[in-house]
C-alpha cells in the first residue's frame, strides 16, 4: 500500500537528483494531500452530534467556547470501556458543573446536567473517535509502577498525602475509612478515577496540569517523583466497577 | 498507528530536506497545526485598575478588578462569593474555611502572617491542610493585592 511510496533515503547521484527532488516533492505533497500532517483525526462524527457544541475538540479553538470539559486529549485521558458506558448512562462527575458554568460558584451547574446520553451503538463509535484525539509531545510515564495494585499499608500512607499534606480532598470527591464518599465539590469527583482515567494521564496531569488546562481552578503544586507517583496510585486507587 | 507514524516522520524528514536542498522560499508555508501551546493565561491576573474609594491608608499593592477576578475564580469556591466562609467545598472540609468578613478574628493577624498562608499553604502556617498552597499559582503582588483585598472585606487592620 502507501507504505512503498514512501520517500527513500536521499542518497543523491548527482546525475538524478533534479529528478530524485522532482519524484520526493510528488510524494510528499500527495503524501500531505491523503494524509494531513499528524493524521488530523476525524471529528465529523462527534460535530454530528452536538459535541462540539460544549466541548473543545482541538486545542486552537478559543477557550472562552467552551462549556464543557476539553475532548482534545480524549484518548490521553480516558479509558475506552468507560466512555462507552457512561455515554450510554451519563453520571455527574463535576458536581458544581463545569468550572466555566455560571452557576459553578453556588454549586447550582446550568449546562448538560442530565449530559447527553447515547444509545449503544452511537456511543461506541463515538468513543473510537474520542480515543483518536491525542496529544503530541506527551513526556513518558512510569506506567509499570503506576498500575500496580496498592497494598493496604501504602494506601493509608498516601490517603495522609492526598488528605492531610496536600488537602487535595477539600476539592475532591474520595472516600473515608468506611470507603463511603468525602470531600469537596469544586473539582471533578474521584470516586471512579480508577475506572475513568488512564493513569499516566493523572500522572502527567499532576506534573504539569498547564498542559492541559491553560485556565484552571485548581492550584499548582511542585511534587517530587515519588510524590507523583504516590498521588497517581491513589487517585486511580479509586474504582467502583470492584468493590473495594 | 505505527505506519502513520513512520510516514509522517518520513514526510518531516524529506520535507526539511527538501527545504535545504532548494533552499526556496515558499511563499504559502503552511503551517504545521502542531499542538501549538496557547498563550500562557494563568486565570485573571490584576491587568486594569480600578478607580474604587482607595482604603483608609495607601498600599503598595492596590486591589484592582482583576484581584477580585482572582479571588472568585481561586478563594471563592471554599471562602464563598462574598467571603463568608461559605464556599461550595465549606460543608465537606474538615475544618471550615475561614470567614473573610469576621474582624475579630482578622484583626489577630498581620499581612504577614494571612500573605504566609495563602503563598505557603495552611499546613505551613500552623493552619489546615484544606487552605492550598498558592504560591506556584499566584505571584507575590497578586497575593499581597488578595490580603488588601481581605482586609476589605472584614473592613479590618492588624491590631
Ligand atoms: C450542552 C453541552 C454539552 C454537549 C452538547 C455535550 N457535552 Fe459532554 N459534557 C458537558 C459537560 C458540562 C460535562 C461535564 C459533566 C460532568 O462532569 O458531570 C461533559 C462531560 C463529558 C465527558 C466526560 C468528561 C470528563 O472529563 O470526565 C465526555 C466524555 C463527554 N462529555 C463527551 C461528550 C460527547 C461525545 C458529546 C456529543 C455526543 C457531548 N459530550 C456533548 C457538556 C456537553
Ligand atoms: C482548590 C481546589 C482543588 C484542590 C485543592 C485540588 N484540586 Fe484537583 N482539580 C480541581 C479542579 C477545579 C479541577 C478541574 C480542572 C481545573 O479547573 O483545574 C481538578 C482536576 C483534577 C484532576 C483531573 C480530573 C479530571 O477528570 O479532569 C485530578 C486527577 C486532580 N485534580 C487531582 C488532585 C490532587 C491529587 C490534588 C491534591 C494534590 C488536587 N487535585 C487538589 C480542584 C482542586
Ligand atoms: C480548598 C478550599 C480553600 C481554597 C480554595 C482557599 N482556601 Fe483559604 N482557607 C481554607 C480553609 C479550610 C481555611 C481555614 C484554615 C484554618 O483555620 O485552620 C482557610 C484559611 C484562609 C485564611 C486565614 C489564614 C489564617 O491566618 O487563619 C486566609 C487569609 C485564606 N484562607 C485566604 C485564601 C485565599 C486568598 C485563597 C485564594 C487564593 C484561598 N484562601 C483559597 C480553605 C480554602
Amino acid at each position: 500500500m502507501i507504505l512503498n511510496r514512501m520517500p527513500r533515503p536521499m542518497i543523491l547521484s548527482s546525475a538524478g537528483v533534479g529528478w530524485q527532488i522532482a519524484r520526493l516533492m510528488v510524494t510528499v505533497l500527495w503524501l500531505s494531500f491523503v494524509m494531513p500532517a499528524h493524521a488530523t483525526p476525524d471529528v465529523s462524527l462527534l460535530k454530528k452530534n452536538g459535541c462540539a457544541e460544549c466541548h473543545r475538540l482541538n486545542p486552537e479553538a478559543p477557550l472562552d467556547s467552551r462549556k464543557g470539559p476539553d475532548l482534545f486529549f480524549a484518548g490521553d485521558k480516558f479509558q475506552a470501556d468507560w466512555l462507552t458506558r457512561w455515554l450510554q448512562e451519563p453520571v455527574v462527575i463535576r458536581l458544581s458543573g463545569f468550572i466555566t458554568d455560571t452557576g459553578f460558584l453556588k454549586g447550582e451547574p446550568t449546562l448538560a446536567t442530565p449530559h447527553p446520553k447515547l444509545d449503544l451503538g452511537k456511543a461506541e463509535a463515538v468513543t473510537g473517535h474520542l480515543m483518536q484525539l491525542r496529544m503530541e509531545g506527551l513526556e513518558d510515564a512510569p506506567s509499570a509502577e503506576l498500575n500496580e495494585p496498592l497494598s493496604k499499608g501504602k494506601r493509608f500512607k498516601y490517603k495522609i498525602l492526598f488528605e492531610r499534606e496536600y488537602g487535595c480532598i477539600a476539592c475532591h470527591q474520595s472516600v473515608n475509612l468506611a470507603y463511603q464518599p468525602r470531600g469537596g465539590v469544586s473539582g471533578p469527583s474521584l470516586l471512579s478515577a480508577g475506572d475513568r482515567l488512564k493513569a499516566d494521564w493523572v500522572y502527567r496531569w499532576l506534573k504539569n496540569p498547564k498542559k492541559f488546562e491553560k485556565r484552571g481552578r485548581m492550584p499548582l503544586f511542585e511534587f517530587n517523583e515519588e510524590e507523583l507517583q504516590a498521588l497517581t496510585r491513589y487517585v486511580v486507587w479509586h474504582k467502583q466497577s470492584e468493590g473495594q | 498507528m505505527r505506519r502513520v507514524e513512520v510516514l509522517k516522520n518520513w514526510m518531516m524528514i524529506s520535507l526539511v530536506l527538501l527545504l535545504v536542498v532548494l533552499c526556496s522560499a515558499c511563499g504559502e508555508s503552511k503551517t504545521n497545526p502542531k499542538a501549538s501551546e496557547a498563550p500562557e493565561i494563568s486565570a485573571p491576573q490584576p491587568v486594569t485598575q480600578d478607580a474604587s474609594p482607595s482604603p483608609p491608608r495607601v498600599k503598595t499593592h492596590p486591589v484592582t478588578t482583576g484581584t477580585r477576578e482572582t479571588y472568585q475564580w481561586y478563594c471563592a469556591q471554599c471562602h464563598g462569593i462574598k467571603g463568608k466562609g461559605n464556599g461550595i467545598n465549606a460543608p465537606h472540609t474538615a475544618v471550615p474555611p475561614r470567614d473573610h468578613t469576621k474582624a475579630e478574628y482578622l484583626e489577630t493577624r498581620s499581612d504577614e502572617q494571612l500573605f504566609h498562608v495563602i503563598k505557603f499553604g495552611g499546613l505551613a502556617g500552623g493552619r489546615a491542610p484544606c487552605m492550598p498552597r498558592w504560591g506556584h499559582t499566584l505571584n507575590d503582588d497578586t497575593i499581597h493585592a488578595l490580603v488588601n483585598y481581605i482586609r476589605e472585606l472584614c473592613e479590618c487592620d492588624y491590631l
